[in-house]
């Protein structure tokens, strides 16, 4: 059974066991640049995570990998057991039911509405309609989008368009969540907003990637932040795992992931 | 919900989104069924006329000399050589005589003077009822010219020449207007749903992203097309009816066409139709997506 499809009693149970394993990925576009090198890196199950780096680092390249946008040139990817490059058809379809990204261009349907934008993440696990009703009404309410419920995306603010990214990303309550750069147009309250829902979604279980310029977010975390640099590991921090019971497993994967590098 | 309340909701956004362009597809597609449809129930019409105006079909062989029974059994054996037929009548001379003078009913006195044998003896023969022996009518006659002590072979030449090559140009009509369907169902179809895959070229690619599986993406366009296809064939078959409603109304006074009961297609004909319809625009939107939707 893995921890993708499992029931959430045993995604819990299981947080001991990696969600991510990247084995030495590299990742180079035509015709010669080279957006990733030499990546190896564990995330567990149930962890919240930073990435940071320079504009043109590879943090949205990784991402892509990771919800299976891009493939590998070299090197391996696996999430929870699975190589994710490898799979096809409809357990792809289930697979990507289970990752949550919110894109860095958030990819919304600009002729569509909030609410029809959101709902299309659970229409396609075919939830009950009240269901996803209620879900997207709670997600805006979170975010404080609440008027904005019929109105078209295109019509909306980046900072708005930015949030409901983020909701249409969380709305199907993946098991991982990829955020990248979700606080880039917003504002200190709005971006509290957001980090508070991430937060909410990591304690419920999901694992969570935050990709982030926005030193305020990571400077005083308690989880882990890894820097990329060129394409390369620059720098990962332990994180304290005081009050973080559900990334139990780093202490397993020190060795993998220590670089040793300090932040600036 | 399951699978088919989200493809079919799927549809009907698609449909709403891009109302016009379907309705001209299915207009195309209506327009194409009527023309076929409307074709095809002449022809079916005119078979049946054919059939009874056939039923007064009969070939007469005039004989040279009355046969005795012996010869009697051998010209049925030749002309049943030839084709299998209805029925045949030998007529003597006594018999036409008595038929000319009922026929002339008051006016028989004029035979008076005549020889009770001054017609000639002849054979009838019925043809089949089928629209086979109607075209071969022609050599059928040639035939029964060669027959042993034959003079003249007598039908009524004109007009089943001028019906026959009615009903093959009406057939030839039928099956060009079939093909105009075929080709307008499936490539209205097809070019409908491709513009509406490239419209909307976004949108399928984020539902891939979202974990749509191939059947979520693809049914919807699939549904599209058999609705398109039902949608036109209805229409079609609808607005032939009321065209057949009105013409039969309004030629039932007129004296000809009175000897005759038009019908509209049987309703097994008209499931033929729209399931036909239905399943070439399916084959429309299938082509389209296979060619265009990368999932
Ligand atoms: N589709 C692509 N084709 C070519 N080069 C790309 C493509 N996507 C990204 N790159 C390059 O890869 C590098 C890393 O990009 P990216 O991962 O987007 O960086 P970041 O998100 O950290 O700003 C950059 O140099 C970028 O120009
Ligand atoms: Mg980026």
């Amino acid at each position: 059974m893995n921890k993708l499809t499992g029931p959430p009693e045993e995604r819990v149970t299981a947080h001991h066991t990696a969600m991510i394993e990247i084995i030495k990925v590299a990742k180079s576009y035509p015709p010669n640049v080279t957006a990733l090198a030499d990546i190896s890196l564990t995330i567990a199950s149930g962890e919240m995570f930073f990435l940071i780096g320079k504009s043109g680092a590879g943090k949205t390249t990784l991402l892509k990998l990771l919800c299976n946008m891009e493939k590998p040139s070299n090197g391996l990817i696996e999430i929870a057991g699975m190589n994710i490059h490898q799979v096809t058809g409809n357990k792809l379809a289930k697979l990507r039911q289970k990752v949550g990204m919110a894109y860095q261009d958030f990819r919304l349907l600009t002729n569509r509405t909030v609410a029809e934008n959101i709902a299309i993440s659970m229409e396609v696990s075919y939830k009950k309609p009240q269901i996803i009703q209620d879900r997207v009404r709670n997600l805006l309410a979170q975010l404080q989008l609440e008027d904005k419920h019929d109105i078209l995306t295109g019509d909306l603010s980046r900072g708005e368009q930015q949030r409901v990214a983020l909701a249409r990303a969380v709305a199907n309550s993946p098991t991982l969540i990829l955020v990248d750069e979700p606080t880039g147009n917003l504002d200190a309250a709005s971006t509290e907003q957001v980090m508070d829902l991430l937060a909410r979604c990591n304690h419920s279980g999901a694992t969570v990637i935050v990709v982030t310029h926005d030193e305020a977010i990571y400077r005083h975390t308690r989880h882990r932040v890894m820097k990329l640099d060129n394409g390369r590991i620059a720098g990962l921090t332990q994180g304290s795992s005081s009050g973080q019971p559900l990334t139990a497993g780093d202490q397993d994967d020190a060795e993998n992931m220590d670089k040793g590098g300090e932040l600036p | 919900m399951n699978f088919w309340f989200a493809v079919i909701r799927q549809t009907g956004r698609n449909l709403r989104q891009t109302w016009t362009t379907q309705l001209i597809t299915c207009l195309t597609v209506s327009l194409s069924v009527l023309i076929f449809s409307f074709f095809y129930l002449i022809y079916l019409n005119m078979l049946s006329v054919g059939n009874k105006l056939s039923d007064n079909l009969h070939l007469v062989v005039y004989l040279e000399d009355e046969p005795g029974p012996e010869m009697q059994e051998q010209l049925r054996l030749k002309i049943t050589q030839f084709d299998q037929v209805e029925a045949i009548r030998f007529i003597s001379r006594e018999e036409a005589y008595h038929r000319f003078a009922q026929q002339l009913g008051d006016n028989r006195e004029i035979l008076t003077d005549m020889p009770r044998d001054f017609l000639p003896a002849s054979i009838e023969v019925v043809p089949l009822r089928t629209l086979r022996s109607l075209r071969q009518v022609k050599l059928f006659s040639e035939y029964l010219a060669t027959l042993p002590g034959s003079q003249k072979v007598q039908y009524g030449q004109q007009w089943v020449e001028r019906f026959y090559s009615f009903i093959q140009l009406l057939s030839i009509i039928v099956l060009l207007s079939g093909s105009l369907l075929i080709l307008t169902a499936t490539f209205m179809v097809a070019s409908t749903i491709r513009l509406t895959i490239f419209g909307r070229q976004e949108e399928l690619e984020l539902l891939k992203l979202v974990g749509a599986t191939n059947n979520y993406i693809r049914t919807p366009f699939l549904l599209e097309g058999l609705l398109q296809g039902f949608g036109g064939a209805l229409l079609g078959l609808i607005a032939l009816y009321s065209l057949f409603q009105w013409t039969t109304h309004h030629i039932s006074g007129v004296g000809f066409f009175n000897l005759f009961s038009f019908t509209f297609f049987p309703f097994s004909t008209i499931s033929t139709i729209i399931l036909l319809s239905i399943l070439l625009c399916a084959v429309g939107s299938y082509a389209s997506m296979q060619k265009f939707l990368r999932v």
